[in-house]
């Protein structure tokens, strides 16, 4: 494991990332321009709408949206999560619902959000709060039910109040499944940020993908996906940080 | 002092048989699933505008709507577009995950374009997909395998990379040929990685069609609901999405099976 090494591992990767872009500049040059765009010309048009301010613009509107929904699925979600753990009566009545609206393909409300609801804030944060929610939930009652009967027990034998049961038996335990769920609820929002931005009132990231498609601008377009590859990666970073940082407590 | 505990025992035990039953989970859930139906059905009579879907009014189109032959052919539309790019990507997916967990080069060659396309919406390339194949059905399909073909490539990495190493050497001690030492090996030890990609790449896929449909305006379920809901028939619509509920979980359902069942030394959540 010399450096040698490294150098060598971090050589083919960056051998990789370099033959990437330019096999996507080549392919530009290649196919017609309705189909691709050379990576010079996605930059170009990326730094011209960047100067002009409209990328930060819309960037800032996606994201007032997408926290707006996950902030309020997180906060929704983690709180019946945990009392689905307490009770234990209301959890057996409802984990099959739960797990039934975690499998439900939530795009498929969205035509019912839009006729209901019209366009505007609302509905959209509705929409990414629908696909936010649902994973926090479901992992948080998962973890519950992880709990060992036998801590719940020795609290109740030690007379422990039901504030001390909590802080230190429920949010302890379920917390880090309760972290798998917002990591999953992370990824999940931003499908629902963007097709809310394409179904329902364009904007944000939506909108500018929608603009490069209509005004058939592939380079404008490829520079709205690009964004939009890169804030990927960067959420599903964090929610992996986010899952690993709780997870060592986790007991198996 | 007997008599009246006789007396008072009859009663007792009906009482503690009829509260076992309210106990009981199976009686649990039917009730909760009654009051969320009938709190549904209340909330939209009160506040919400005649079309919008409610339980009676599914439950009165519904055998009208799944013996329509439109909606029939919508739904086998949709599900061959899934279960076919599913299909595709299992194949593709497993290769190219294999290949990544197995062979350090294409690892590293490989691991950023997989990842980043793993994390990106399937809904942001809709446009584009659109645009190499017109608004078709192969164009469902593309985005299908797109949302499904990086979540199993990934899983099977990630289960082509957890093959225990004494393994490989027994294998390599006794001169084992490459070809055992992927199906008799990797493969086997990496199923459940892969079905845990598959249960994750199903969901996705489905995500994908109706999205697809919703932009693309081909027959199918999403369009289904589309075109329903736009002409205010939201029971009739809503039809289609119990359908496509019914698919996920079942898909879900089928997976944690089939995990249960062919792979025990796999419960590892």
């Amino acid at each position: 494991m010399g450096p040698e090494t490294r150098r060598g591992r971090y050589g083919i990767v960056m051998a990789s990332l370099i033959a990437g872009a330019a096999v996507w500049e080549a392919a530009g040059h290649v196919v017609s321009g309705a189909f691709w765009a050379p990576l010079s010309a996605t930059l170009e048009s990326f730094l011209e709408s960047a100067r002009s301010g409209f990328v930060v613009r819309q960037i800032m509107s996606s994201f007032q949206l997408y926290l707006t929904g996950l902030a309020l699925a997180i906060l929704a979600g983690a709180p019946f999560g945990l009392v689905l753990a307490r009770v234990r009566w209301l959890r057996v009545a409802l984990e099959n619902y739960i797990m039934m609206l975690y499998a439900t393909p939530m795009v498929a409300l969205i035509p019912f959000i839009l006729s209901i609801m019209g366009f505007g804030f609302a509905p959209k944060a509705l929409v990414v709060f629908l696909f936010a929610v649902f994973p926090v939930i479901y992992n948080t009652v998962e973890g519950a039910r992880s709990i060992r009967p036998e801590l719940v027990e020795i609290a109740y034998s030690f007379r422990t109040s039901e504030w001390r049961l909590w802080c230190d038996v429920l949010i302890p335990y379920t917390l880090p499944f309760t972290m798998t769920g917002i990591r999953q609820a992370i990824a999940r929002g931003l499908v629902g940020m963007v097709a809310a931005e394409i179904f329902l009132s364009p904007s944000g990231l939506g909108q500018m993908i929608m603009m490069g498609s209509q005004n058939f601008d592939t380079p404008g377009l490829l520079a709205a996906i690009l964004i939009i590859v890169l804030l990927g990666v960067a959420l599903m970073d964090f929610g992996r940080f986010l899952e690993n940082r709780f997870a060592a407590w986790r007991g198996v | 002092m007997t008599a009246h505990t006789l007396s008072a025992a009859r009663p007792a035990t009906n009482g503690a048989v009829l509260r076992a039953w309210i106990a009981s989970p199976l009686f649990l859930k039917i009730a909760a699933g009654a009051v969320l139906l009938l709190a549904w059905e209340v909330t939209v009579r009160a506040l919400a505008p005649a079309y919008v879907a409610k339980p009676l009014a599914i439950a009165r189109v519904f055998t009208t709507v799944i013996s329509d032959p439109q909606f029939l052919a919508a739904a086998g539309a949709t599900l061959g577009a899934v279960v076919g790019g599913l299909l595709i990507s299992l194949v593709f997916g497993t290769a190219v995950g294999f290949a990544m967990g197995r062979i350090d080069l294409v690892e590293r060659g490989m691991r950023y374009y997989v990842n980043s396309l793993f994390a990106t919406p399937m809904v942001a390339i809709l446009p584009l997909v659109t645009l190499w194949f017109g608004y078709s059905a192969d164009a469902r399909l593309a985005v299908v395998v797109f949302a499904a073909f990086f979540s199993i490539a990934v899983n099977a990495c990630d289960g082509a990379r957890s093959v225990p190493l004494e393994y490989l050497e027994v294998a390599r001690s006794f001169r084992a040929p490459p070809r055992h030492n992927l199906f008799d090996i990797v493969f086997p030890s990496s199923l459940p990685y892969l079905l845990a990609g598959v249960r994750l790449a199903a969901g996705r896929a489905l995500v994908g069609a109706v999205v697809a449909e919703f932009f693309i305006s081909i027959p199918g379920l999403g369009y289904y609901i589309l075109y329903n809901s736009r002409t205010f028939k939201h029971s009739e619509a809503f039809v289609a999405v119990i359908l496509l509920v019914a698919v996920g979980v079942s898909f879900e359902v089928l997976v944690n099976w089939l995990t249960r069942r062919y792979l025990p030394w796999a419960r590892r959540d």
